[in-house]
């Protein structure tokens, strides 16, 4: 397995600054509104530091009323003011999210079909869900808090710095040892938190599945095997929990011991000063009061830290799905004829042993095909090749006298159309599942189409081609969903299909009328059929027998069972009939 | 609740030391003002450089003291829910393992899910109250007692004023989550599009349409944006204002004090600690209010804990009792004899007889009489069935299900090793395990399986095993059944998935490794047909034929037509009319 790359420190930041400077405007805005906001709200601390002042200087309680109200209306504005810079960054974060998820979504459906599946489909699947949505709480959640935090805590220190230079140096006295610790925390929270939510993850899931197969576990004695592996799960859970908990007692106890140190600095260095008459009482309250209230932005910038962190690692990851070349276009957009043929192939994945040994295959425009073989002998392989998805790494795969993979992508899919069994519904309605094969199709053609194929569930629908499917609404079956899927097929209607085991969750008699049925609407296409049940074989013009990357039979299937070779053997045995022993 | 209270009886000197560290914590918040108050006024304000320093190093002091009542708090916190929720997964973990097939009839996997993701979470939480929950009221009247004694008038209107706000400030909060839920739920289907588009890029990639999708996800992603805007809009008043209440609030009780020091009824250090006390005083009451919530959450999903423990498993082995007269309570000792050794299987409903030490093949025209045939030979439900003579429903059920094994062709695949998903009864990996599981794995033609694993037999292998091909599932399932090596075992369609080559091998191995032992396949395939010793043709609910699988093709046309999917099936005309319909 190659897995899929990961976008390196230098192109995140550049990916960053894109961003940014793409939303200039917004950004700037955010920022000035925020700062406003902040600056706003240091008014009431300080207001206070001049009523005790004034107090102390004798003074009446019409200043102090006036004083209250000035508290108040900074109150207000500050909130007024932070509701709009919130907003705008609310506005902000939701614009960046949904340029990076199309933009990854339309990178995803560009990526070589071969580059996913040697990376496996669950890695691209953790990228499009967890990865995504990270960075979209990290863009939408953390970001702002984090701005706002690092906004406020600038502006107090600041603000401790105007009363006085010397009070500013002291309000940064626990700086130090907050900074230290934060690094230790943050090189070790992420590994740790991401292992606490897989382990808990996989808890959740033994429990989901025991119930899911509480039957089998029942049916095979399976109690305390069940028992065993959920206990050893909920020991994970456990020290995995014990873990980030260990991590969290560490930092949160030197985090929280150096909050004193600042404002017990400065009410000694103000105490100096004050002495010396050369700041007022006021401004070493005011000072110790804004220390005070850094606390709480200062937790907030701590406690989301880590968020961030795993936000970036998220958005390396995104960014690495764009970095995969996508699909190469072709380099002809046509070809001369629908004959497809197979010169000395050979295929091996990744660097593997050879799959196929030097195949030599052709088939006639119109012709039906069945391919069958042991599993493992390469059906499935040589199925790829003939759609173009692989290309074969010695010798070539021609239609009509052009490689099939140096055709235009979205050319080649019209022309050829590969159906395997894995039949997958997209979230949607029928119509939805069916329309993107043949967009210009009308209702008429899907019905039809979908009776072609013997799907007779479709009738009972009860809102004929819109109603939903998938998760939580209509979910449909194996045999139905395949044949969603070959009706997709018939409205398709490509020159060449092949079917890779495309009936086989069919029950053998449904798949037999749906196969005919099929072949009755695809009547002077080209079909390449791979089949585990030999009737498709009886069906076909020829059958190619394939054994160990080699074909090994080719002919009709008369002329097979003729000729008394492995075919005819399996044959016979599948078909035991009285008269023919 | 009851529940609840277990949780916490299984803890209680954890709990009693929550608490206790809870309030100390929490009066431990309220110290910071005073010891500043009492610096400012005494040290700074009278300047006393000694009466400064002492009450600056009391600030330190204080506060490593709270960092440390602070930090083991949390962890005595921690360590209380995390102790529920282990308690509660391993409750809800042996329980589910042993209600066995009855579950699925009483209750949804989607159901387990919730429970098992976040209902055990909800109820650990409630038992937060039981520290900071305590804590807070504590703290609460404490503050009160020392703002009492600076001014009662002062104490009255902080009192009432912080719950107040409290109770403004916390519904507009609940409100704000509730729309950033509805929120999240379209997030959550935008990112299950997504999904689904991975899921299905092979088949985009086999038939096109790749354009549309990324249209139809563009157009979903800017609806999102367009809820997330206004969402914002209201969201930021809200937030906006849960800050401003309580800020004017505290304003207001600033002015009421500064008039007082104006007047002397209280000194300056009393009036900053006044400010202080009101802002520490939020922290009880947010503890009390989110708790509220929590003990409100906790209890539902309490109640849906209790719910499914309280499921039990089924003793008859059957939906309904329509056993005529009374069931033998199958689970406790003076049930029926079960025969001591390989015995014949009678099901009176079809009229079949199993023989011991036999493989019997049963075609059935409709797939589903042959699982529910198999549901009775199996005692999965009540029935007539017996088993050397003894109705089947009155022997004990684990005696029944250890000599019996039915193999359902969809039976489930749990995540692990491949090796641990072959060795179900937990048998050591010695190397006679090994070995078995080799030759079950042989039998089910199943090696190429394990040898196209990346690392074998020890390769783990997801739920369901998802990323093994139709054919590769039923190999292992079968092997799987294989390995348990039962007295009688019943397969129902062991080979559907699996190519005629393949499946020729595996009826010659089956048959040579279960000889001499009672088998039974439910299957339509002539390749298993024709490998035992009698097959029995199962239509329209009865048995209508049996013999040998070569005499039945040339007697019984009916059961001919069932087995023999060749060329002259008669009864399968070509649909003309498809192709008119089409075009």
């Amino acid at each position: 397995m190659t897995r899929l790359p990961v976008a390196d420190r230098r192109t995140v930041r550049r990916a960053l600054r894109d961003m940014i400077s793409r939303h200039r405007r917004a950004v700037g805005i955010v920022l000035a509104l925020h700062s406003a906001a902040a600056v706003v709200g240091l008014a009431p601390p300080w207001l206070l530091g001049t009523i005790v002042d004034e107090v102390t200087a004798g003074a009446g309680v019409a200043t102090v009323d006036r004083l209250a109200l000035a508290i108040a209306g900074c109150v207000l504005l500050s909130a007024v003011l932070s509701r709009y810079a919130q907003y705008a960054g609310h506005r902000f974060g939701e614009r960046a999210v949904a340029e990076l998820r199309e933009e990854f979504v339309s990178r995803t459906l560009g990526l070589p079909v071969s580059v996913v599946e040697r990376a496996g489909s669950g890695d691209l699947a953790t990228r499009s869900s967890v990865d995504v949505a990270t960075v979209g709480t990290t863009v939408r959640d953390v970001v702002p808090t984090i701005v706002i935090a690092v906004v406020q805590l600038t502006l107090l220190f600041g603000a401790v710095f105007l009363l006085h230079p010397l009070l500013g140096l002291a309000a940064l006295a626990g700086l130090p040892s907050i900074v230290a610790v934060t690094r230790w925390y943050l090189r070790r929270a992420t590994p740790a938190y991401l292992t606490e939510g897989a382990a808990s993850a996989e808890l959740t899931e033994t429990l989901t599945t025991t119930a899911e197969g509480a039957r089998t576990v029942e049916a095979l004695w399976l109690t305390d095997d069940r028992i065993r592996h959920g206990t050893a799960h909920i020991t994970r859970v456990w020290s995995a929990r014990r873990a980030t908990l260990a991590l969290r007692t560490v930092f949160f106890s030197v985090v929280e011991a150096s909050y004193p140190l600042p404002v017990a600095l400065v009410l000694l260095v103000g105490g100096y000063l004050f002495s010396r008459d050369i700041v007022s009482l006021g401004a070493v309250v005011a000072a110790a009061l804004y220390l005070q209230q850094a606390i709480e932005p200062m937790d907030r910038l701590l406690q989301w830290t880590e968020q961030a962190q795993r936000g970036l690692a998220s958005y390396a990851r995104v960014l690495g799905v764009g970095m995969v070349p996508p699909e190469p276009p072709g380099r002809t957009a046509t070809s001369q004829g629908e004959r497809l043929v197979v010169r000395g192939a050979r295929f091996s994945y990744s660097g593997g042993p050879d799959v196929l040994h030097g195949i030599d295959l052709e088939v006639q425009p119109g012709e039906r095909l069945a391919v069958v073989g042991p599993s493992g002998a390469g059906k499935s392989t040589l199925a790829r090749l003939l759609a173009g998805i692989d290309a074969p790494r010695q010798g070539v795969v021609s239609i009509g006298g052009c490689p099939v993979t140096d055709l235009d992508p979205a050319e080649r899919r019209r022309r050829i159309a590969l159906v395997t069994q894995e039949h997958h519904v997209f979230i949607g309605s029928v119509r939805d599942n069916l329309s993107f094969a043949a967009p210009d199709a009308s209702d008429e053609q899907m019905r039809s189409a979908l009776v072609s194929v013997g799907a007779d569930w479709f009738a009972g629908l009860p809102d004929d081609l819109d109603t939903q499917l998938g998760d939580g609404a209509r979910q449909l079956g194996a045999a139905e969903a395949q044949q969603l899927a070959l009706a997709r097929l018939v409205l398709a209607d490509p020159h060449t299909l092949i079917l890779d085991e495309a009936t086989a969750a069919l029950d053998p008699t449904t798949a037999r009328r749906t196969e005919r049925a099929l072949a009755a609407v695809l009547a002077g296409r080209t079909v390449i059929a791979i089949a585990h049940r030999l009737n498709t074989a009886h069906d076909a013009d020829r059958v190619a027998v394939l054994a160990d990357g080699r074909i090994t039979e080719i002919g009709s299937h008369d002329e097979l069972v003729a000729a008394g070779g492995a075919y005819a053997a399996l044959w016979r045995s599948w078909h035991t009939h009285a008269d023919e022993r | 609740m009851r529940y609840l209270w277990w949780l916490i009886r299984c803890q209680p000197w954890r709990v009693l030391r929550g608490s206790l560290l809870g309030t100390t914590w929490m009066i431990g918040l309220s110290a910071r003002p005073y010891l500043i108050a009492r610096a400012v006024d005494d040290g700074l304000r009278a300047r006393d450089t000694r009466a400064l320093a002492f009450w600056v190093a009391a600030i330190i002091v204080a506060g490593l003291a709270l960092s440390y009542v602070g930090t083991m708090r949390h962890r005595t916190m921690t360590f209380i829910r995390e102790d529920a929720k282990a308690r509660t997964a391993e409750v809800l973990l042996r329980h589910l393992s042993r209600i066995g097939a009855a579950l699925p009839r009483r209750i949804g996997a989607g159901e387990v899910a919730t429970v098992g993701g976040s209902d055990i979470n909800w109820t650990a939480e409630v038992l937060t109250l039981t520290g900071p929950g305590v804590g807070a009221i504590i703290a609460y009247a404490v503050i009160a007692v020392v703002l009492w004694s600076i001014s009662p008038l002062l104490a009255l209107c902080v009192l009432v004023g912080v719950p107040v706000v409290g109770l403004v400030v916390g519904p507009l909060l609940r409100r704000l989550e509730r729309a950033e839920s509805v929120y999240r739920q379209q997030q959550g289907a935008l990112t299950a599009r997504s999904g689904d588009i991975v899921a299905g890029l092979r088949v985009l990639a086999g038939v096109g349409g790749r354009d549309l999708f990324a249209r139809r996800y563009a157009a979903r992603s800017q609806d999102l944006r367009a809820e997330g805007y206004r969402v914002g809009a209201v969201n930021s008043w809200i937030d906006a204002a849960s800050v401003a209440i309580p800020g004017l609030f505290l304003a207001a009780v600033v002015w009421l004090t500064a008039r007082m020091a104006v007047t002397g009824d209280v000194t300056i250090g009393e009036l900053v600690a006044v400010y202080g006390y009101v802002a520490t005083l939020i922290v009880p009451v947010w503890f009390l209010l989110e708790g509220s919530y929590q003990l409100i959450r906790g209890r539902v999903a309490a109640q849906r804990i209790a719910d499914l423990i309280n499921v039990s498993p089924d003793d008859v082995g059957g939906p309904g009792r329509r056993w005529p007269g009374p069931v033998p309570d199958a689970r406790r000792p003076g049930a029926l004899d079960a025969p001591a050794g390989p015995a014949d299987l009678h099901d009176p409903v079809t009229g079949l007889t199993v023989r011991a030490g036999q493989l019997t093949g049963v075609a059935a025209d409709d797939p589903a009489a042959g699982v529910a045939l198999a549901d009775r030979l199996g005692r999965y439900v009540v029935s007539g069935t017996t088993w050397g003579g003894v109705p089947l429903t009155g022997v004990a059920l684990d005696e029944v299900r250890s000599r019996i094994v039915v193999a359902d062709h969809d039976s489930y695949l749990f995540a692990g090793t491949l090796r641990d998903i072959l060795r179900p009864t937990g048998g050591d990996a010695g190397g006679d395990e090994h070995d078995r599981i080799r030759a079950a794995l042989r039998v089910a033609s199943a090696e190429d399986v394990v040898d196209a694993l990346p690392a074998g037999l020890d390769t783990p292998i997801d739920a369901r095993a998802r990323a093994l091909s139709g054919g590769q599932r039923q190999r292992v399932r079968l092997a799987r059944a294989l390995r348990t090596e039962p007295e009688v075992l019943i397969l129902i369609d062991p080979t559907s998935a699996v190519d005629a080559h393949t499946e020729a091998r595996i009826a010659e191995r089956l048959h040579a490794a279960r000889a001499g032992r009672t088998t039974v396949v439910i299957t339509t395939s002539p390749l298993l047909l024709g490998r035992a010793d009698l097959v029995a043709h199962l239509s329209a609910g009865r048995i209508t034929s049996t013999g040998t699988h070569e005499g039945m093709l040339d007697y019984e046309p009916g059961y001919r037509r069932l087995v023999a999917r060749g060329s002259e099936d008669p009864d399968i005309e070509r649909p003309a009319d498809t192709e008119e319909a089409y075009r």
